[in-house]
């Protein structure tokens, strides 16, 4: 082993060895010459005449450094090539490793795509790290997802010394009628031009808006994002200048952006919003947050300094607009915080299990290459007793576990990328954006490396094994056998796997029971057999055209066969949709600037809750008549009951809001995913009727049918351009598939960890299995012996039985104290479980119990079958 | 042994001076530094001069290579010592692989001899 780092070292340390040839030949020389000068040549001559019997210095010189690296690879080559011949000859082995290899291999390398792709790659913009989203947030209290109100992006926009621009966008649901088509519900955002800048993308074909745009009364303009131009125009370059008609005001199309500007992510065109700084100023107030900021920092202003920037320009709107901005503030993250944070705890603890997985198929690896060794150990003594160093075999089985850890990479990498390019669009939320998980060089090099690492890891063992061989001994047949240090390897190794293997199934455990929770807890609504869709008026929409329009559309709906019952609603649950109010209410004091309560606001209308299924508590449903009422009175959840009138009847008390009372006419159940994720906690809620205070103009459709809620889509549609035919539905889904996204991050970390654990518990199986079948191989003389000498066939199964269920123990044991730390990675991930809950544990050892039975029984009771007396005539 | 012959004792081509036999320096430095003890690269070149009665007039630098070699097979050692006349010299001893190898080798090469002694009476007259 030294020598084979000295070897290594001496392809880095030439210069050192160079001085040391150099040296050594000139003492050479200086030889010859006294030698000649002591036979009576005179100095000069002496010393040509000890040049000329020497031949050649330089050549000497060179051949020999050329040598000293040659020699590595010489000897790496044939090894390499020795180690082929040896996998040809043990198909079997070499199957059975390589393949245990390209599965942990290969899983870690899938896993690591992902957290490459997303916490390591350069985001797809210039000098992406000095893009920052800023995010208003309430000092305490529920916010509304970061979204921030127009004033206040003005007033950073004027104050701030730290961003060379500042952008914005808000989602914009919009009917697009380009040329004589049939109107089309499209994705769009609002934005001022300033957000090209920020993002620093250049157009790919046009123009982006710019300042001139950006003027309240210049033409209308917007951008195609790459995939809407694709999917609506057909890739068309004809489509710059075009004019088309968005909520039924004219725009021209004045550019098409590349497809790496995804900001935000997945629609189809962007338009300016065209928004001044005056006119905005009633807007300050609660509810009027919608929209999301991003600034790109000066050269040279760190994060940090932008932080203090905007913490002192929102406390000087703490103090300006007490009323309105008293409770807020700003915060800021990196552009790749705000878009994969989120997800770091869960690719962490992917991370985690894809690397107990490797170093749980390297055991298996290992054990194999252990009982390998010492199958060879007459090959070993042969190489050695014709003079083959320790080092050399060292090196052979380096070399060999390494081309077998080569292989098994290359499979696996190969497999990890098929699976990455397979699912990489299927995967959740922004992870499947195209593009966002690619697997690359810098992935493969690393995987690679890792193979490397893993194959000389565990060539170690059988390393260790090999050096004990005694020439003598081992040359005699049948005498070749392992000393107890074996066993003990072995025995450690049973234990780590089986440790590892029960911290896997106890992460699997936890996840799975947090997804079953996160399904199964009551919803507050039924998802069954229920049609979702969306009709988004224009802004200007005079309010009774926008009353007539949906109720028209509301009673279409409910006309149609199969239909059971249909409603209206702002934002559908699992939706990351706020819309939040102040109140305050007749039964609680009321203090100046600090309003009682702080809760989401919904729009409903039509039959919501018979089409949601949602649960009355007390009271009644709203009615058209409600929405005409001069005090328009609402509907609470429960949670708002509970926190603020816990115990007490909130049916004709009201809340206020400006001073103007609402009634509360009945309790609904808490609808979770209201306000986004459904782990979130319901928090307090207020309905509203959506025709009420001038009538909403974007609205969901819920529509509960008796049958397969997709077979109503046409006849929607037909209704509604029955309607008006300038308008067009979207975002058709129905509600099951709305739920399945948002547990689709969940559902994917669970089946992850879960395969991961299935693999462990099999590879587990496996080597425990082989270990024991090796003890017993290793030992039939033996047993013959015990069993002659009067020891019953239960005593010897026993035995075995006690070779892996001890070390198996220790493991569990040491497994059970690793999972109470390693699982605190899952907190986050976790619903309605508690990391260490202790019946996940103990089903999870349960289990890791029954696998080492059954990995154990089988060779026991082969020992314990054995034939005596041919055991001792072996 | 057939396939399981190992690799190390499979003699790589092209690595001596082309008019001497493969193995044939090699044996002589080793046979050298057996009868010898630990010896300097010059040492081992003047005895090897010296045996062969000058009829083998060898450049002496072409020990070197052959040294380099045995040392990476692992058949001699080298340590930095100090020559008769206090000079810093590199040393080289023989190792355990080192005597083993001299009896294969040996053998090896008074089959050769013998054989090309046989063939030499028998096909060249």
């Amino acid at each position: 082993m030294r020598t084979v780092i000295s070897r290594i070292g001496a392809m880095f340390r030439r210069r050192r060895l160079d001085a040391e040839l150099d040296e050594e030949l000139r003492a050479h020389l200086e030889m010859a010459a006294e030698e000649n000068q002591r036979r009576g040549m005179p100095a000069d001559e002496a010393w040509k005449a000890a040049l000329r019997d020497f031949g050649g210095v330089t050549q000497v010189r060179e051949s020999m450094r050329e040598r000293e690296g040659l020699l590595w690879f010489e000897n790496l080559r044939r090894d390499a090539g020795y180690a082929l011949r040896q996998m040809r000859k043990s198909p079997g082995f070499a199957l059975v490793v390589v393949l245990t290899l390209a599965l942990g291999i290969g899983a870690t390398t899938a896993v690591f795509t992902l957290v490459y792709s997303t916490l390591v790659r350069a985001l797809p913009y210039p000098e992406a790290e000095r893009i920052v989203a800023l995010h208003d947030v309430r000092t305490q209290g529920q916010s509304t997802g970061g979204l921030m109100s127009v004033p206040r992006f003005f007033d950073v926009q004027a104050r701030n010394r730290s961003f060379e621009s500042l952008g914005f966008f808000f989602f914009d649901q919009s009917t697009m009628i380009a040329g004589n088509r049939l109107p089309m519900s499209v994705q769009a955002a609002g934005t001022n031009a300033d957000l090209w800048d920020v993002l620093g993308v250049k157009p790919l074909l046009g123009r982006g808006y710019d300042a001139r745009d950006d003027e309240p009364k210049a033409p209308e303009t917007a951008v195609l994002s790459y995939s809407g131009w694709q999917k609506i125009f057909g890739g068309d370059p004809g489509v710059i200048e075009r004019p088309i008609r968005l909520d039924g005001r004219p725009v021209t199309i004045v550019g098409v952006m590349p497809a790496d500007a995804d900001m935000p992510t997945g629609i189809d065109l962007w338009h300016d919003a065209q928004f001044a700084a005056q006119g905005w100023n009633s807007y300050r107030g609660e509810g009027t947050r919608f929209i999301n900021v991003f600034g790109r920092l000066r050269a040279g202003v760190t994060g940090e300094t932008a932080q203090a920037d905007l913490d002192r320009i929102g406390e000087q709107l703490r103090r300006e607009h007490r009323q309105s901005d008293g409770m807020w503030g700003f915060t800021s993250q990196t552009l790749r915080e705000d878009r994969y944070g989120a997800m770091r705890p869960a690719l962490l603890a992917l991370m985690v299990a894809s690397a107990l997985l490797l170093l749980i198929a390297c055991i298996n690896v290992a054990n194999l290459m252990l009982s390998r060794a010492s199958a060879r150990q007459r090959e070993v003594a042969l190489r050695r007793a014709l003079g083959a160093s320790g080092q050399r075999i060292t090196m052979q089985f380096l070399t060999e576990s390494a081309v077998l850890g080569l292989v098994g990479g290359g499979i696996g990498v190969a497999a990890a990328f098929a699976l990455v390019r397979g699912v990489a669009a299927k995967l959740p939320g922004r992870l499947g954006v195209p593009g966002t998980v690619e697997m690359n060089w810098p992935v493969v090099l690393v995987a690679l490396l890792i193979a490397l690492a893993t194959g000389i890891a565990f060539g170690i063992a059988p390393v260790l094994e090999s050096r004990r061989v005694e020439l003598n001994t081992a040359m005699k047949q049948g005498e070749a056998r392992l000393g107890g240090a074996g066993h003990t390897v072995r025995g450690a190794l049973v234990s780590v796997q089986v440790g590892l293997s029960l911290i896997l199934v106890i992460g699997a455990s936890l996840l799975a029971e947090s997804l079953w929770h996160l399904v199964k807890n009551p919803l507050g609504f039924a998802p069954e057999h229920v049609l979702t869709f969306s009709l988004r008026l224009p802004w200007d929409t005079k309010d009774p055209a926008i009353r007539s329009f949906f109720s028209d559309v509301q009673q279409r709906i409910e006309a149609l066969p199969g239909v059971q019952a249909a409603g209206q609603m702002d934002a559908l649950p699992t939706v990351d949709w706020h819309l939040r109010s102040n109140f305050d209410a007749d039964w609680l004091p009321r203090i100046a600037n600090k309003p009682a309560i702080n809760a989401e606001d919904r729009n409903i209308g039509g039959n919501l809750l018979g089409a949601m299924e949602t649960p009355l508590l007390a009271g009644r449903a709203l009615t058209v008549q409600d929405s005409l009422e001069k005090n328009i009175p609402v509907l609470v959840n429960q949670e708002l009951v509970r926190e603020y009138l816990a115990g007490g009847n909130p049916l004709g008390r009201h809340l206020l809001v400006g001073g103007k009372p609402h009634e509360i006419v009945g309790v609904i159940a808490n609808l979770r995913g209201t306000a986004g994720a459904i782990a979130n906690p319901p928090g307090p809620e207020v309905y509203w009727p959506a025709d009420g205070n001038g009538g909403v103009v974007g609205r969901y459709f819920v529509v509960r049918s008796h049958g397969d809620p997709a077979q109503l889509v046409r006849a929607i549609r037909e209704q509604v351009h029955a309607v008006d035919p300038q308008q067009a539905i979207g975002n058709v889904a129905t509600m099951d598939e709305l739920l399945n996204k948002a547990v689709a991050q969940p559902r994917l970390n669970m089946a992850v960890v879960a395969s991961f654990a299935g693999i462990a518990l099999l590879l587990a199986c496996v080597g425990i299995y082989g270990v024991v079948a090796f003890f017993v191989a290793q030992r039939t003389q033996e047993i013959g012996v015990r069993m002659a000498l009067g020891a019953t066939r239960r005593e010897i199964a026993l035995l075995f039985v006690r070779r892996a269920v001890i070390p198996a123990a220790v493991g569990l044991a040491a497994g059970v104290v690793a999972s109470l730390g390693l699982t605190q990675l899952l907190r986050s991930q976790l619903y309605g479980v508690r990391p260490n809950d202790p019946a996940v544990f103990a089903l999870s050892v349960a289990a890791l119990l029954v696998t080492v039975a059954i990995a154990t029984l089988r060779p026991a009771l082969a020992a314990a079958s054995v034939n005596p007396v041919e055991a001792l005539r072996e | 042994m057939g396939d399981d012959r190992p690799d190390i004792l499979r003699p790589s081509a092209g690595e001596a001076g082309g008019q001497m036999l493969q193995g044939t320096l090699d044996l002589m430095v080793l046979k050298t530094l057996e009868a010898m003890g630990p010896q300097h690269g010059y040492g081992i070149a003047r005895r090897i001069e010296q045996i062969s009665e000058q009829a083998l007039r060898l450049n002496q630098g072409t020990i070197y290579p052959a040294l380099q070699r045995l040392r990476q097979r692992g058949w001699i050692r080298a340590e930095w010592g100090a020559s008769e006349n206090g000079r810093k010299a590199r040393y080289y001893s023989l190792t355990k692989a080192g005597k083993a190898q001299i009896e294969t080798e040996t053998e090896s090469w008074e089959r050769v001899a013998a054989t090309m002694a046989r063939f030499l009476k028998t096909a060249g007259s």
